[in-house]
């Protein structure tokens, strides 16, 4: 990604040879900004450097709820850092944060293709070795600075009311309108919504990379027109699901499966899962990463990994994670080794080439 | 005497303000409901999202807030409008009419335009996502306002009560405290409360530059709609419009209480 | 000392000065910077404006935008002007009322009023409910529709534009219709020839007053609208927020800005400023 595609937003050892434009309109401030006399905010830094704090962007709803039991709570008990939870999830504020030097969280989990994209704009930090060795967890833990946390299914979910016994079992019968009508919504995530259109419109699982983007952003095209909304915060996808605003939607296996335990009249379809992995990452120039780097090592160990996958049926990253979860659970699971092989997984190292050029796409398609 | 038929007419009114008072009849019971989202009429009452909006700590900061920002934006708003509502009312001076375009135009621009302007003006000069940021947007914002109510209530200011004073040997000072300012506080309370109103409503903007810290409710409550739509949010709203209830029929109410002495004149 | 400050309070300059400054930095430079950003951010020159008006898309969204707008100025200006008429003709218990709960209204946020809007039309709200029981099934799905958005932006615009029709109204001579009624004319004709012409005024300041707000919303279309058919503020907040082009986001922000003021001194050539909040 080239700097003049995130208009603006540069890191502050990036901003200095940037374009004759950007330079003037900073002096420009800068004379108006002199002006003005103000300088409150240095304040604020000065107090943040030793904060027994840590502040950690969070999707609310059930997975605040599981992250708090698992990992935040046990957290502080043994480190005395306490957690604050920001939401919701937002990755312009990411970028936001290393423009404006003002860091509203400190870490957060991000997708494949967020992963790509944070890392290319240099918007979170490497690993602190000191803290979070990487050697010393198991092989691939680390990827492009973020640390591999757990893994989730995109899956099929619809009305039992609106399309009765058999129902949509793949995305092809999502994207086919005709013959399901009905209000349909996704995700606004590039990263996930490409590879199930590609899905949709007939492409083999084991042929998905490199992504046919031409083709996927046709097969986008045909299903646009239906869609109602697009979810972008997790709890917002169960309430559209179970207020019935949308008749059938991607969305997380996790949040789906607390309306199935709730009995809400839906259905949910394993068939064709895009599973994606979330990361946790540290964003870049935080003064509290010492306190972020602590979490995150924390929150992919074994046991609080464990917990906090049970909890919301993720499959756990950390293959010793295991160990503490009962088999027969464990085999619900979508990284136990027996479904993680069949399943459709968003591999980081095959989507990098084309993250930044599907992101730009997505945002414009999605706007126009 | 004339003959009209009114009452078709003020039927239809009524059933317009009906439509028009409609939201509350709905959000108010929405606050008691037992319902995890939107559903009416509930299914069950209970108080759960009122304590939840009192003693969550991602709503009770929010409501701090706002509460702090619009004190500061009314303090500062009035104590920049109400000096310049007097230069516009009792002085003439050269640019007097682009003053007043300018002091005007806050009321015009779209908070859109104005939300992407703080957001890379604060940006840089590091103030978002902090009290003051939001206190100076806000303060701009509710200058026009403020200078309305000021100035409308300077012109029907009766002069001669100042000169009076000023002919028993009354110092200017003096007379501003002693005489001017008694006079008019009527209308700096009502500048005052609609700035404070203007400020704890303001959404777009607080929507782009404030932040973790400095959250207001609106902006909770905008990404509240966005996370899942919870009835806190229907606390929150019965809450917000209890307050405006009370601003606006406390006075309305003492108003006709006043009018239930005999008035000359009135038959 | 006295004199002193006697010469300081007699002096307008250090009366509106503070004002000035405070709005020149804080309101006017920040709006410079926008217009500058728009012509520099990626790269200097026009390259902003000539892809906002090149894109059928974005063209579209502002014309959607203006559409929007006449669409809720119109609206609102019909069921608005009844109230406002009741309530200024003939007064009494019934106006107060009416009044009361116009600006009950007028004050609560217009946050408080879009919730309310989203339960109502919702999938489980009374409307899709009354559908229902008409007979109409599967009921349509409202949330998330332009008809939604433009609904409720009506619904919140209206106290507006009651309560400067009702400014001007409440001026207007009640003997002027009675004499007409005395000299025969029908109370149809009265009103369109009397009453009508003598609210024009307040037929213009509300609607300029709507139809500006209407273009700049931002709240309403974003919560309750369709995907597809966006205004133009929502779709500068996303330029912001998902796309973080700032250039371009400037461009449309200036765009949407030359609009509304456009619009704004086209009237108040004809009525002069001064009228609008009057």
């Amino acid at each position: 990604m080239t700097k003049s595609d995130i208009g603006g937003i540069s890191s502050p050892e990036q901003a200095a040879p940037t374009t004759a434009g950007k330079v003037s309109r900073r002096s420009f401030l800068a004379t108006a900004a002199a002006g003005a006399a103000l300088s409150m905010p240095a304040v604020r830094r000065a107090a943040a450097a030793d904060e027994k704090v840590l502040y950690v962007n969070t999707w609310g709803g059930a997975w605040e709820e599981a992250a708090k039991e698992a990992l935040f709570t046990p957290f502080t008990r043994d480190t005395g850092i306490e957690i604050r939870t920001v939401a919701p999830v937002s990755f312009a504020k990411l970028a936001a944060q290393v423009r404006t030097g003002v860091y509203e969280f400190d870490v957060t989990t991000l997708g494949v293709a967020e992963l790509g994209r944070a890392n290319q704009a240099k918007l979170i930090a490497a690993p602190d070795k000191a803290i979070l060795d990487p050697a010393k967890l198991w092989p691939g833990a680390v990827v492009l600075d973020g640390v591999a946390s757990h893994a989730f299914g995109n899956v099929l979910a619809y009305r039992n009311e609106k399309f009765p016994a058999p129902g949509l079992q793949s995305w092809a019968d999502f994207w086919d309108v005709q013959k399901f009508p009905g209000s349909r919504c996704l995700q606004r995530y590039a990263g996930r919504v490409i590879p199930i259109a590609l899905l949709a419109d007939g492409v083999a699982p084991d042929k998905l990379f490199p992504l046919d983007l031409d083709r996927a952003f046709k097969a986008l095209d045909r299903i646009k027109p239906h869609i109602r909304v697009w979810w972008s915060q997790g709890p917002q996808s169960q309430q559209l699901l179970r207020d019935g605003e949308v008749d059938a939607i991607g969305m997380w296996n996790t949040q789906v499966q607390r309306l199935v335990e709730a009995k809400a009249p839906i259905t949910v379809s394993w068939n064709q899962a895009v599973v994606d992995v979330a990361y946790w990452a540290v964003a870049r120039g935080t003064p509290r990463a010492e306190n972020a780097w602590r979490f995150v090592n924390y929150a992919v160990q074994p046991e609080p990994l464990a917990q906090f996958a049970v909890k919301n049926d993720y499959g756990p990253m950390n293959p010793e994670a295991f160990k503490y979860i009962p088999e027969d659970k464990a085999k619900q699971l979508p990284t136990w080794p027996a479904n993680f092989k069949n399943s459709i997984v968003l591999d980081p190292a095959k989507m990098l080439p084309q993250i930044d050029e599907f992101s730009k796409r997505f945002d414009q398609w999605i706007a126009s | 005497m004339y003959s009209e038929k009114t009452f078709p007419i003020k039927l239809v009114a009524g059933l317009i303000a009906l439509f028009i008072a409609a939201p509350m009849f709905i959000v108010i019971p929405m606050s008691f409901s037992t319902a995890p989202s939107l559903e009416f009429p509930p299914p069950g009452y209970w108080l759960g999202y009122y304590q939840r909006f009192f003693t969550d700590r991602n709503w009770t900061l929010p409501l701090f807030n706002s509460i702090v920002i619009g004190l500061g934006t009314t303090v500062l708003t009035l104590a920049l409008a109400a000096p310049a509502a007097f230069a516009l009312v009792r002085h003439d001076f050269r640019g007097k009419a682009l003053l007043n375009l300018v002091l005007m135009m806050p009321l015009v621009v779209p908070h859109i335009v104005m939300a992407l302007a703080y957001y890379s003006y604060f940006g840089a000069l590091r103030l978002v996502q902090s009290y003051t940021g939001l206190i100076l947007a806000h303060t701009c914002l509710s200058m026009p306002v403020a200078i309305l109510i000021l100035t409308a209530a300077l012109k029907t200011f009766d002069r001669n009560l100042e000169r009076a004073a000023a002919n028993l040997g009354s110092r200017p000072l003096t007379t501003f405290r002693l005489v001017t300012l008694p006079v008019l506080k009527p209308a700096f309370l009502v500048a005052g409360l609609f700035v404070f109103i203007h400020s704890f409503d303001e959404t777009v903007i607080a929507l782009f530059i404030s932040g973790r810290d400095t959250t207001t409710l609106p902006r909770q409550m905008f990404n509240s709609f966005l996370m899942q739509a919870d009835p806190v949010l229907s606390a929150a709203s019965s809450v917000l419009f209890t307050a405006v209830l009370i601003a606006v029929a406390v006075p309305a109410v003492m108003r006709a209480m006043r009018r239930r002495r005999p008035t000359p004149g009135r038959a | 000392m006295g004199s002193s400050v006697s010469r300081l309070l007699r002096g307008p300059a250090v009366l509106y000065l503070p004002a000035a400054l405070f709005l020149l930095v804080f309101f006017l430079v920040p709006l410079f910077n926008v217009a500058w950003m728009s012509f520099t951010e990626p790269d200097t020159g026009v390259g902003n404006y000539i892809a906002f008006f090149s894109s059928s898309f974005d063209v579209g969204v502002l014309l959607n935008t203006f559409k929007t707008a006449a669409i809720v100025t119109l609206t609102s200006l019909i069921f608005a002007y009844p109230v406002a008429y009741v309530a200024a003709r003939y007064g009494g218990a019934f106006g107060s009322f009416l009044l009361i709960v116009v600006t009950l209204s007028f004050w609560t946020s217009f946050l408080v009023r879009t919730y309310a809007w989203m339960v109502i039309l919702g999938v489980k709200g009374p409307i899709t409910a009354a559908l229902v029981m008409l007979g109409w099934s599967p009921p349509p799905q409202i949330l998330f529709t332009t008809f939604a958005s433009t609904f409720a932006m009506t619904h919140l615009l209206m106290p507006f534009m009651i309560l400067t029709l009702y400014a001007v109204m409440r001026r207007i001579d009640a003997t002027y219709m009675r004499a007409a009624a005395g000299l025969g004319a029908k109370p149809l004709k009265a009103f369109t020839s009397i009453y009508l012409p003598l609210s024009l005024p307040g037929i213009a300041n509300g609607s300029v007053l709507v139809f500006i707000t209407c273009l700049g919303f931002y709240v309403t279309p974003v919560l309750l609208g369709s995907p597809r058919d966006k205004m133009i503020a929502g779709r500068i907040g996303d330029e912001i927020e998902q796309m973080l082009n700032f250039g371009g986001a400037s461009a449309m922000a200036m765009v949407l800005l030359v609009a509304t003021l456009g619009l704004f001194a086209l009237y108040s050539r004809f009525f002069g400023l001064d009228k609008l909040w009057k």
